[in-house]
């Protein structure tokens, strides 16, 4: 691989990440929104290499007709033909040569132009089998929630209050849930869901809460739910292992949330 | 989100430096204007072609793990890239003691300071070798760095309110692995196992050396980093967790199928507390073994190390790193936890 495909790759992949990063909101599908002034940063070091590069192959042909030692990184170039021979703007035998894997830096690339990945949905959440995390607060950490309007609500602390709140704080409360919609197995419910990622997409768990008495949208539709939760049966039923029930009195569809993950 | 795209693709590529190319080479520029127009037409064509949920959960999660490793990998490479091209090889020697059993314990400790992800510390590791540092050395720093730094300490705390030990316990049997890890390749290790990555001594400025050294890293670690970036996806997409439950009772088999998943999944070491946290239905020990394996064995570490240090070294390398990973987990966790 030659140091112009070098320079090329790179600009393409630094031009890919500042394009979901500085031109659009993207890289939240993908990342934590904190993450954007790191990326940025990335994405421009990659990039200004890569159009170093090419300014460097650009000048070259200039360089041995006019002689070398103009510019100081001429001088570079200069000293490492007398040091390595032959070597010059073919394959050298040092850190000019690339291994053939740098061409795989090309498929995200083409995965973020072609692919356009959305943010994880109904898919990722159906085969997410694993009992959703427990409760991030600690118990009777939740304020007492208003009793005569709908409270907005993350779905993390809707479920944190569900199986973690000794007070019962959500009992005959009105509350409103963001999230996409997953079918369930069973027939009479459906389920409202958010991923929760903490640092990428990749390590995303789904936080689900059934909704029950509610007509079910398309899988993957973006609803807010209102309604009350309905406290289990039994105490029997370890947290973790069933998720919370919600009585719907109101579905309505929304568009995408800015920020898709919770 | 498709739409916005469209508005304000063209502006970000062809970039700038795009038309100057053709001054170069005949063939390559045209590949790659190719390319572009591919890429350009290809949101109209493909993408609604593209759009079954299998391969769109796969694709997200793909480029997740490469945008999201990007800036560290960067990071990484920015300061192997210095350590080369600016710090004079002699500092090593002054700095690191010169009997190399007591130098491995130093340079572990030392991974306590950096904040970095694993993708950092491959090219850092490579970097120091490059300057001198006795590998066993430099392969306790690339072990610990990623385990013991602030960073993931906080982030362990935070994962783990109510378990502070869980923090020590992480931040001792991690180091403790690193530094057995360099003992036994001192003592057992052959040089013909290692490919140290040749630096040319620097011809030229050092801020050319510097680029090239950077350029070259960020390409090489970069390609390894997509190779784990896709079995990591993959395997995350086809591969069910239920089977995880069935084994989460059974005591010493719970340890390693987490140890397993902590290879498979391939998350950040900053992240991975919090997956961690979430097994609820693992043993504290099981956890721990998922905390102090993955940063040091996982897909996209594997890729980068095969690709950096050579085949012979990862295959002796990662599978003692795992065993005594697992090891010191259980002892660990017998005591602590």
């Amino acid at each position: 691989m030659n140091r112009m495909s070098q320079s090329l790759i790179l600009v393409l992949l630094g031009g890919a990440v500042l394009r979901v990063t500085v031109l659009s909101t993207t890289y939240m599908n993908y990342v934590k929104p904190g993450f954007r002034p790191f990326l940025i940063a990335a994405g421009a070091v990659v990039l200004v290499l890569g159009v170093i590069g090419l300014v460097q192959e650009w000048r070259k042909p200039h360089v041995t007709e006019t002689g070398p030692g103009q510019r100081d990184e001429d001088t570079g170039s200069g000293s490492a033909h007398a040091a390595a021979g032959d070597h010059g703007h073919h394959h050298g035998h040092d850190h000019s040569r690339v291994s053939r894997v740098a061409w795989l830096l090309c498929l995200p690339v083409f995965a973020i132009f072609l692919i356009a990945p959305p943010p994880l949905g109904a898919f990722a959440a159906r085969s997410e089998e694993t009992p959703p995390p427990p409760p991030s607060l600690s118990a009777d950490a939740y304020v007492p929630l208003a009793a005569d309007r709908a409270t907005s609500m993350a779905l993390g602390e809707f479920i944190g209050r569900a199986w973690g709140d000794s007070r019962h704080s959500l009992a005959g409360k009105k509350v409103t849930l963001t999230g996409f919609v997953v079918r369930s197995s069973k027939k009479d419910r459906w389920y409202v869901t958010r991923m929760q990622m903490s640092c990428c997409a990749a390590d995303a768990i789904a936080l689900k809460v059934a909704v029950l008495d509610a007509e079910r949208p398309p899988d993957d539709t973006w609803v807010e739910v209102t309604g009350t939760w309905i406290a289990p049966k039994s105490d029997k039923i370890p947290n973790g292992t069933v998720a919370p029930e919600l009585a719907a009195t109101d579905v309505a569809e929304i568009p995408q949330p800015f920020e898709p993950y919770e | 989100m498709p739409d916005r795209a469209v508005a304000d693709r063209t502006v970000e590529i062809p970039p700038d430096a795009w038309g100057r190319r053709s001054a170069v080479s005949p063939v390559m520029p045209w590949v790659f204007a190719l390319v572009v127009v591919l890429l350009l037409l290809g949101r109209f064509v493909l993408t609604p072609v593209l759009a079954a949920p299998a391969l769109q959960t796969w694709a997200t999660v793909f480029v997740a793990i490469c945008v999201q490793a990007l800036p560290f990998l960067v990071f990484g490479v920015l300061l192997s890239a210095a350590i080369t091209a600016f710090v004079p090889p002699s500092f090593w020697t002054r700095a690191l003691p010169r009997h190399p059993y007591v130098a491995v314990p130093i340079a572990g400790a030392a991974g306590a300071v950096l904040p970095g992800c694993e993708c950092a510390s491959v090219p850092v590791a490579s970097g120091l070798m490059a300057r001198g540092v006795t590998p066993a050395a430099a392969l306790a720093f690339l072990l610990s760095s990623p385990a013991i730094n602030p960073v993931v300490v906080v982030a362990t705390a935070v994962a783990f309110p109510q378990q502070p030990l869980m923090v020590v316990s992480r931040f001792c049997a991690s180091l403790a692995v690193a530094v057995l890890v360099g003992w036994v390749w001192l003592r057992f290790g052959r040089s013909g196992w290692l490919r140290i990555p040749s630096r040319p001594p620097a011809s030229g400025s050092s801020w050319a050396a510097f680029r090239d050294a950077m350029r070259h890293d960020l390409l090489h670690a970069g390609g390894f980093l997509v190779v784990g970036g896709l079995t990591a996806a993959t395997l995350n997409v086809v591969v069910p967790r239920t089977w995880l439950a069935s084994v989460a009772g059974i005591p010493v088999l719970s340890v390693v199928a987490l140890g397993l998943l902590a290879v498979l999944l391939s998350i950040c070491s900053e992240a991975d507390a919090f997956v961690a946290a979430s097994l609820t239905a693992f043993s504290p020990t099981a956890k721990l073994a998922f905390l102090v394996v993955g940063p040091m064995v996982d897909l996209k570490l594997i890729a980068l190390q095969a690709g950096t240090f050579g085949r012979s070294f990862a295959i002796r390398f990662v599978p003692l790193t795992f065993l005594l990973g697992i090891v010191t987990s259980i002892a660990v966790g017998e005591v602590l936890l």
